[in-house]
């Protein structure tokens, strides 16, 4: 896979910032805790036809989990000495060498990390307060457990995720940071915002004209996005996602998910990003996740995903082959 | 008077390029709020490039089940002067790919197309003309470039869909575009290069719901010299039409990995 890095060298600048000291682990978007707009001087620059101004080069990575680890169920925050020994370990645990057993994965070489997220949160979930993703319905228990009965891990792509079968990360799995590669290009024309997308190659392209959604018939796995504009704040609203996505792993959906997204320029160089995922069929509540998207100046390279995709018949062929070196077990006397 | 080949076919190029200048010289294109020709939109060739970049009478498709609907529509070509200028060896080589186009044709695993291919095959394709950086999006597995308009630089590393710098010439985009694997063609009759391609576009607005597109090829590692395809591209007219998703990943994996599954034969 061309699994390819745009801001490494900044990401070690990061890295060094937050190694100098405490005070130095501040992220860029201090003067926003939480994401909220700091009161008073700013002004969010708007396009020559008049719409606020998104575009630019952007990166969400971060070492901040999208949940709270269990160890710490009751903080809320980190204290900045706290946050800077969190990104040390993240990063350097990718240069340790695996488990016996274990291929390996890239090293720190390969994975750009960031740092912990302004206020020092402890997951990039900010409700439920817990920090978690709320259980899901009995319904889509029972659908998941139905769908994957008598399954093995590898009897086909289909019981892989999405992800490593080089498809999408879909929604709102493409906008939350990963390990490499979560950079982001927003270019605008009147009356549409395009969000390019560097990890496996996808192009958002969201119509800003009130025009309706597609016909509930076209389903499709980034769903149908259509935005507006509240103030300073781009509102995206995405429907018509595959019922398919309640294979592909940690985001279940089962196609009744209404994702509402909302985009702020709170400052030059940052974007206040959050999602609010919505499927009663599926999670026992609402959920909302808050992640700054920084400026970069890097540019976007090309992600080509399943022309390299070893992964998979990697992944398949080797389940097999235990299989048959199983069997042959099974008839030696 | 008896004119040489050599000085007639320079001669014969200055007059299809002329003629190619000449379609629209009157239209001017409306503005980009920065003040530049707006390429901004949905469009489509029209033609049969992807089945063949060159003249080609219609002729049946290689699965017998899918008739009629299989068949391979015939074309006029969309190469200037007609032939494609392969090197023996190359020319060699294409046939090749033409006798096993189902097992070798990138299209068909759904790898990315490639430039100049992403342009003419059967999928809108959306052009989002921002000042500094033009994304021109594929709907053809989610195939994606990105045209620097300033200080592209020199390609990073080799990519499906290279790397692509544009310059305006009046009323035209010039996009050249290097950086690119050896991987993809240029159709579906095998028509191919090395990495050493090299290609330019042009792409002019002639009317409001067309644009001229021209690209020149080099590679001279496969060519004996530049040749140049042309081809209008339409606007997708219809009411809230847009970019649906093709991503094809998941119609290749039973003939990728099918061999792969539990239980397959093996």
């Amino acid at each position: 896979m061309s699994f390819l890095i745009t801001s490494r060298r900044a990401g070690l600048i990061l890295l060094f910032a937050c190694l100098a000291g405490a005070a130095a682990a501040q992220s860029p978007d201090a003067a926003a805790p939480g994401g909220d707009t700091p009161a008073g001087a700013w002004t969010a620059p708007r396009t020559p036809w008049g719409d606020p101004d998104l575009q630019g080069l952007w990166t969400n990575r971060t070492t901040t989990p999208l949940q709270r680890p269990a160890h710490l169920a009751h903080r809320e925050t980190l204290t900045d000495i706290e946050a800077a020994i969190v990104d040390e370990e993240v990063t350097s645990r990718n240069d340790r060498a695996p488990a016996p057993g274990n291929p390996g994965t890239y090293n720190q070489f390969w994975w750009e990390m960031g740092s912990t997220v302004s206020g020092n949160r402890t997951s990039l979930i900010v409700d439920p307060p817990d920090g978690r993703v709320p259980p899901l319905t009995p319904k889509a228990v029972e659908a998941i457990l139905a769908s994957r009965a008598g399954r093995g891990p590898a009897d086909s792509w289909e019981d892989r995720t999405l992800f490593e079968r080089c498809i999408t990360r879909g929604l709102p799995g493409a906008m939350i940071p990963g390990f490499y590669n979560h950079n982001y290009q927003i270019v605008q024309t009147p009356g549409q915002v395009a969000i390019l997308i560097e990890m496996i190659h996808d192009v958002r392209i969201i119509p800003v004209d009130g025009r309706p959604h597609l016909h509930p018939a076209i389903r499709q796995w980034m769903g149908d996005s259509r935005g507006r504009w509240e103030g300073d704040t781009l509102v995206v609203e995405t429907t018509n996602f595959s019922p398919k996505s309640r294979s592909h792993g940690f985001f279940e959906s089962a196609g009744t998910l209404r994702l509402v997204e909302r985009f702020t320029r709170v400052a030059p160089d940052t974007i206040d990003y959050r999602f609010t995922v919505d499927d009663p069929e599926t999670y026992t509540r609402p959920w909302t996740a808050v992640i700054p998207m920084h400026r970069t100046d890097e540019r976007i390279f090309e992600f080509a995903c399943h022309e390299g995709n070893e992964s998979i018949p990697g992944i398949l062929g080797g389940h097999r082959a235990a299989e048959a070196e199983a069997e042959k077990e099974k008839v030696k006397p | 008077m008896r004119l040489s080949r050599a000085v007639f076919v320079p001669v014969l190029l200055a007059v299809l390029g002329a003629e190619a200048g000449a379609q629209s010289p009157s239209y001017r294109a409306p503005r980009t709020a920065d003040g530049k020709p707006s390429l901004d939109g949905i469009w489509q060739a029209i033609n049969t490039a992807n089945w063949d970049l060159e003249p080609h009478a219609a002729r049946p498709g290689p699965l017998v089940p899918l008739g009629a609907a299989g068949a391979v529509p015939a074309g006029q070509g969309v190469v200037k002067g007609g032939e494609i200028p392969y090197q023996p060896w190359a020319l060699a080589k294409r046939q090749e790919h033409r006798q096993n186009w189902l097992a070798l044709d990138p299209e068909v695993r759904c790898y990315l197309p490639g430039v100049p291919r992403a342009t003419y095959m059967p999928f809108p394709f959306r052009i989002i003309q921002g000042a500094d950086t033009i994304i021109v999006a594929y709907e053809y597995a989610s195939a994606v470039r990105t045209i620097a308009m300033t200080g592209a630089g020199d390609p990073p590393a080799d990519a499906w869909m290279g790397w692509s710098q544009g310059r305006w010439e009046g009323e035209t985009l010039v996009v050249d575009v290097r950086g690119f694997t050896d991987r993809t063609w240029f159709d579906r009759a095998g028509n191919f290069h090395s990495e050493a391609l090299r290609v330019v576009e042009r792409y002019t607005r002639t009317g409001p719901d067309a644009i001229q597109y021209e690209a020149t090829i080099e590679d001279p590692k496969v060519f004996t010299r530049p040749w140049t395809i042309v081809m209008p591209l339409y606007r997708r007219l219809e009411p809230d039409v847009q970019l649906l998703e093709f991503k094809c990943v998941e119609f290749v994996e039973e003939l990728m990995y099918g061999h792969l599954k539990k239980g397959a034969p093996r």
